[in-house]
């Protein structure tokens, strides 16, 4: 008798045939017309790097890319090392009471509505923006590492419960101490987990829309922001140009952390 | 991570800069502010502007009535002024630092939401009609039966655009009923007519000026200037105004109760009520502005362009869209969230 495999079920390669296509396609014709001559976002009119010239002719436009890749930058920080720590905390302590609670409190942000969370932020980040005057970055900075944190707490709490404790006791019993074990051992054991929660923190923080629009001041669009004002009066294909670098900005990370692993390992 | 800091760095200085020379924060509809405007603007006075994007008037009063947002002019529609003033939010102009105030137009000079044009002053003005590509339809379009009961060559080929107020009122008035009605009976026959016409649609979404433009849709519910800008590539779209009724909408600038930068606020004020300068306006998002005199200072192709200059035949039957009551707002809300099912 053949053994069950997904992958020969009926009908698996037309499925994800599909899927791939549905998933792709949109991204392939984005990066096309970003090279059309003409404004028209679904006739082609020649090849031309013109919207890409215009892209970083505008001010406006340059300027919420590099507040989109600070913010997105300094959440993936906050947020990571947080969600590390939280991570520890959670797997590698003998079980106490109110675990279940942090669990949900960590995760809170994933069960919650978007537009929950931003309104609730707008509400008392004003109140704080009121009091002392101080209407910087900080705030969209906070507001994405509080939203990015589950997403990073996620993968590397997978990676911590998927890992060989009897590493760390062997080190224990070797006279390692705590910190010594946790930085030889457990902290580079659990690195995919990191990067990989890294990563899903930064691209999250990139696209979050709805908290962005309620928590920024004055002159605080991002580059999310900026596409959706740009909605109902025509967008230009200036939007696939940029659109099309953060693609490949996404893909040189990813193949640069894909060579780094690949030859560690 | 070095990197990180010193873009923060540049991010943060560049802004202290700025502070030193003196600033204003407009809150504005997005892509729809001149940047040739705000550039002389910034040369003539010196004024850093900074331009903040919102989608809907929605998301800015609540922005704006949370507070500590940091803006100084808000750019609300006509609906919406009343409610800023009503909730304090936006202060009573000091028309005497406003030399440049006569320029506005007689005819929106004396508004019914702003009367005396005290809290705000005209940024621009429009409609929201019906376009069609002649080449798909060639009968009458000017009117609502387009998209509410469409001949058969549009039938499956009808855009409308996903704006609540004027779809909902726009078929309030089809069916013999003015904007804001409380009376149920209209509001369920103009319920029965968009639910009964939803099936012919093909879509409820934004962006006409280009699909239009292109042919990708036939016809659609859409705001003049995005359709005067789809004309202007693909001569086939031409403007209707709907005989029973069209909404006729302004957008226009007020000041803040909490702006924090008052003088060069009314600066920028007065610059936008000089007729170049609304011209300057016009000519990027291609709606009118309400200046008198600015028609001199006009692109040529905007100077007689059917979609900004309403004919005479079809003045009286615009219609602005009053705030209305809560319990109206309920009915326009029940419709619209049918609608959507």
């Amino acid at each position: 008798m053949r053994r069950f495999s997904i992958t020969s079920l009926p009908g698996f390669t037309p499925i994800a045939l599909l899927a791939f296509v549905a998933l792709y396609l949109p991204i392939i014709a984005l990066v096309v017309f970003s090279f059309n001559a003409s404004k028209s976002m679904s006739v082609w009119g020649g090849f031309s790097l013109h919207w890409y010239e215009s892209a970083w002719a505008n001010d406006a436009m340059r300027d919420a890319t590099t507040r989109s890749l600070v913010i997105a930058g300094w959440a993936t920080l906050i947020s990571t090392t947080a969600a590390t720590l939280a991570a520890l905390g959670t797997t590698r302590t003998a079980a106490f009471r109110g675990r279940t609670f942090i669990y949900g409190m960590v995760n809170q942000t994933l069960m919650v509505p978007e537009i929950v969370t931003a309104v609730s932020l707008l509400i008392f980040f004003a109140a704080i923006k009121v009091a002392t005057g101080y209407q910087g970055l900080a705030y969209l900075v906070l507001a994405h590492s509080i939203w990015c944190m589950p997403l990073a707490y996620l993968p590397i709490r997978a990676r911590l419960e998927g890992m060989d404790l009897a590493l760390e006791t062997a080190a224990a019993d070797l006279y390692a101490s705590r910190w010594q074990t946790l930085r030889r051992i457990t902290l580079p054991l659990m690195m995919p987990g990191i990067i990989a929660g890294a990563m899903l923190a930064f691209v999250t923080s990139l696209d979050t829309v709805v908290i962005t629009e309620f928590v920024k001041s004055a002159g605080q669009d991002t580059l999310a922001t900026f596409m959706l004002g740009q909605l109902r009066r025509g967008v230009t294909p200036e939007v696939n140009a940029i659109s099309t670098g953060l693609l490949v900005l996404t893909v040189l990370l990813l193949a640069a952390f894909f060579l780094i692993t690949r030859k560690r390992g | 991570m070095n990197r990180l800091i010193a873009a923060t760095a540049l991010l943060m200085t560049s802004a202290a800069l700025a502070n030193a020379e003196g600033v204003l924060n407009l809150y504005n509809w997005g892509n729809y502010t001149s940047p040739e405007m705000i550039a002389k603007f910034e040369a003539e006075t010196g004024i850093k502007v900074t331009i903040t994007d919102y989608d809907s008037n929605d998301t800015a009063l609540a922005k704006i009535e949370a507070g500590g947002h940091g803006f100084d002019l808000v750019v609300p529609s006509a609906n919406f002024i009343s409610i800023y003033r009503d909730k304090g939010l936006i202060a009573e102009l000091d028309l005497s630092k406003l030399a440049k105030h006569s320029n506005i137009a007689p005819e929106w000079a004396n508004v019914e939401w702003d009367a005396g044009r005290k809290f705000s002053v005209p940024w621009q003005w429009g409609t929201t009609g019906v376009a069609v590509n002649t080449s798909v339809y060639g009968g009458d379009i000017n009117t609502s039966s387009i998209w509410l009961d469409p001949p058969p060559e549009l039938v499956g080929k009808i855009n409308v655009t996903p704006e609540m107020n004027d779809v909902v009122n726009l078929a309030i008035m089809y069916v013999g009923g003015l904007p804001c009605t409380e009376d149920t009976a209209i509001l369920k026959k103009a319920r029965d007519v968009l639910v009964a016409a939803k099936p012919a649609w093909m879509s409820m979404d934004y962006g006409m000026e280009d699909k239009m433009a292109v042919g990708d849709v036939p016809a659609s519910v859409y705001w003049n200037g995005g359709i005067l800008r789809a004309r202007l590539i693909n001569p086939d779209v031409v403007y209707g105004y709907p005989r029973e009724g069209y909404i006729v909408w302004m957008d226009s600038v007020a000041l803040l109760s909490d702006a924090a930068n008052v003088d060069n606020a009314y600066k920028f004020l007065d610059f936008i009520m000089v007729p170049e300068h609304a011209a300057m306006i016009s000519a990027f998002a291609r709606y009118a502005n309400g200046i008198a005199g600015s028609d001199a200072f006009m692109p040529d192709d905007m100077k007689t362009a059917p979609e900004v200059v309403i004919p005479e035949e079809f003045k009286a039957a615009g219609h602005f869209l009053p705030t209305c009551s809560p319990k109206a707002q309920e009915y326009v809300t029940a419709i619209w969230t049918e609608l959507q099912k």
